[in-house]
């Protein structure tokens, strides 16, 4: 189980990372830029939400496989490695944080971005003191529901990665096969560990979401 | 009226809506006024540049700001670089910083602390300054909002209905406030209200805009007492607004006929026929003492009326009338409150009155019908 920790402690660390990054970009593009295709964008990227996980895991095998442009450009062979399950959990978690952040960066009000634009800001700068830190606890918020779903991911990353122990076996992987072996003791150990891991960033999510107390 | 500073040529299009706005401020308070709606505060967005007008120019103290002849080729200088302090109606302050922070936020630099507690001193708030906005109040957060735009040394200061949510003492306080700060800094200021009494407290000047168009400028009382349109008069919701037709210039005056009852109006050159829109100053209708002899004010536009109200104002006394015979229409009179004390004004009271020619004016011909007895 120690093995599977650190990859599961791997995975989800870049996962977040991930997620934090693109989920706060993607989330700025939705709530203040009108583009043409924007709802359609955001109901693809919304889509692994309610997708079968072996679904989104057989749509990775085709954008990291062979001949795509992650593999034959990059030269990135990320299949059956602790990165591809990364990517997994990565776009499992996504859609998770793109709905809170979105939420919270339509919520700011757009005459505070343009009071900080009078005020000599330039575009990044009104990003960086005005529109993130005032979004901070619903992008927070988000962040911690999708790396609580990384941590969870089973279904893509089986996909994409597979089951190889010290390499791709992640934590949900250990109660998979420790129950199909009978090691019950085992299982129970490793899904309370994941049940405690869960309830703490749902309670720091519902923190989060309580007004701030000023 | 000094050298102009701000210099607004603008034109923008929307499906229902159409800007065309032309200023030209100097170092004055000019008064944008005009009902909701008619494009005050688009007027000052498009000259903070948060708003893209289709065509025009705008220029700051000999910057151009914007250029576009509605083709491509344009200039536009971004918001952050035009040096146009913008104080919004419900002040924009920051909620997730303190007064303080909300001030140094323009600011850049070592000092720029200092600078900013400076300005929170100047606006005597420096005991609020670690308050975060919701601990504020109203007049608070509205002098926060204007020391966090002029800390950062703006040309121009633009202020959208900066008062109109405060009480009236703190009203009192900030528009004499805001004269001084115009005076001391030399600031070209344009001031956007819908309310005439804020535009008597702070305007040297107004600019009266409507349905998207600037209508009159000019100094206040001179405005007030000759609108040159009915937009004006609209604007500014005077009373006594009537539709009457000219009968003839001649050398006493300009006849016109108002439903059926001659009117002398001041003379003036317009065709026989025309159908024109007059204002009749309140103030320049009076009342006819049976007993004494009537002095050159009231030899003209004599008529019987009717009291239908009175109401009387801290300096004013109001009374509105409806004429006995044509045109059967309501009028407003206004007297300053001591007069008229010993004439009978209770409702349903009938006596004379007379209009001053002066005080007929005859506005633009154009302009859709108006109820003449509102």
């Amino acid at each position: 189980m120690l093995s599977a920790l650190i990859v599961s402690l791997k995975v989800v660390g870049v996962a977040t990372l991930v997620i934090g990054v693109v989920g706060t970009l993607l989330a700025l593009l939705l709530a203040r830029v009108r583009f043409p295709g924007r709802t359609l964008l955001e109901l693809v990227l919304t889509l692994p939400l309610v997708l079968p996980p072996t679904v989104v895991g057989f749509f990775l095998l085709y954008v990291l496989g062979r001949g795509s442009p992650v593999r034959d450009w990059l030269g990135l062979d990320l299949l059956f490695t602790w990165q591809g399950a990364a990517v997994a959990a990565s776009a499992v978690g996504l859609p998770l944080m793109l709905q809170s952040a979105r939420a919270a960066i339509a919520a700011v009000d757009p005459q505070l971005e343009d009071a900080a634009r009078t005020l000599g800001r330039s575009e990044p700068e009104v990003l960086l003191r005005v529109t993130l830190p005032l979004a901070h606890r619903g992008i927070l918020a988000g962040l911690f529901l999708g790396a609580a779903r990384a941590l969870g991911e089973f279904g893509a990353t089986l996909m994409v990665a597979g089951n190889i122990a010290g390499r791709t076996r992640t934590l949900p992987m250990v109660v998979y096969d420790a129950a199909l072996n009978g090691d019950l003791a085992l299982a129970a150990q490793t899904s309370l560990l994941l049940s405690g891991i869960a309830f703490l960033a749902l309670f720091a999510t519902r923190r989060l979401e309580q007004p701030a107390q000023r | 009226m000094s050298a102009e500073r701000l210099l607004v040529d603008i034109e923008k299009r929307y499906p229902a809506f159409h800007l065309q706005v032309r200023l030209s401020v100097g170092a004055e308070v000019m008064v944008l006024y005009g009902p909701s709606g008619a494009g005050k505060t688009m007027t000052l967005r498009a000259i903070a540049g948060l708003l893209r007008p289709d065509r025009g120019e705008i220029w700051l103290d000999g910057r151009l700001l914007f250029r576009s002849d509605g083709r491509q080729r344009a200039l536009n200088v971004p918001a952050h670089r035009r040096r146009v302090g913008l104080v919004f109606q419900d002040y924009a302050l920051f909620p997730h910083l303190t007064a303080l922070e909300n001030v140094a936020f323009g600011l850049r630099g070592p000092g720029r602390r200092e600078e900013a507690l400076r300005w929170l001193r100047r606006m005597r708030l420096e005991h609020v300054a670690h308050h975060y906005p919701s601990q504020l109040s109203g007049g608070q957060k509205q002098r926060v909002a204007i020391a966090r735009t002029l800390a950062t040394a703006p040309s121009a200061l633009l202020l959208d209905e900066p008062f109109s949510a405060l009480d009236p003492d703190a009203k009192g306080r900030l528009q004499r406030e805001l004269r001084e700060l115009q005076a001391e800094l030399g600031l070209p200021v344009l001031y956007v209200t819908h309310s005439l009494e804020d535009a008597f407290a702070v305007g040297h000047r107004i600019a009266v805009i409507a349905e998207g168009k600037v209508q009159q400028v000019g100094r206040l009382e001179e405005v007030l007492s000759s609108p040159a349109s009915w937009q004006v008069a609209r604007a500014f919701g005077l009373p006594n607004l009537v539709r009457a037709r000219v009968r003839a210039a001649a050398a006493d005056g300009l006849h016109l006929d108002w439903d059926g009852l001659e009117l002398l109006a001041a003379p003036r050159d317009l065709p026989s026929g025309r159908e024109v829109l007059a204002y009749i100053r309140p103030e320049e209708v009076r009342f006819i003492y049976p007993d004494r002899p009537l002095s050159a004010a009231v030899r003209h536009n004599r008529l019987r009326v009717r009291v239908v109200e009175q109401r009387l104002g801290r300096d004013f006394r109001l009374v509105r009338v409806r004429t006995v015979g044509p045109p059967w229409a309501e009028l407003e009179v206004r007297s300053p409150p001591g007069t008229y004390g010993d004439l009978p004004l209770d409702p349903d009271s009938e006596l004379e009155a007379a209009i001053r020619p002066a005080g007929i004016v005859v506005l633009e011909a154009t302009g859709p019908p108006v109820e003449a007895d509102h």
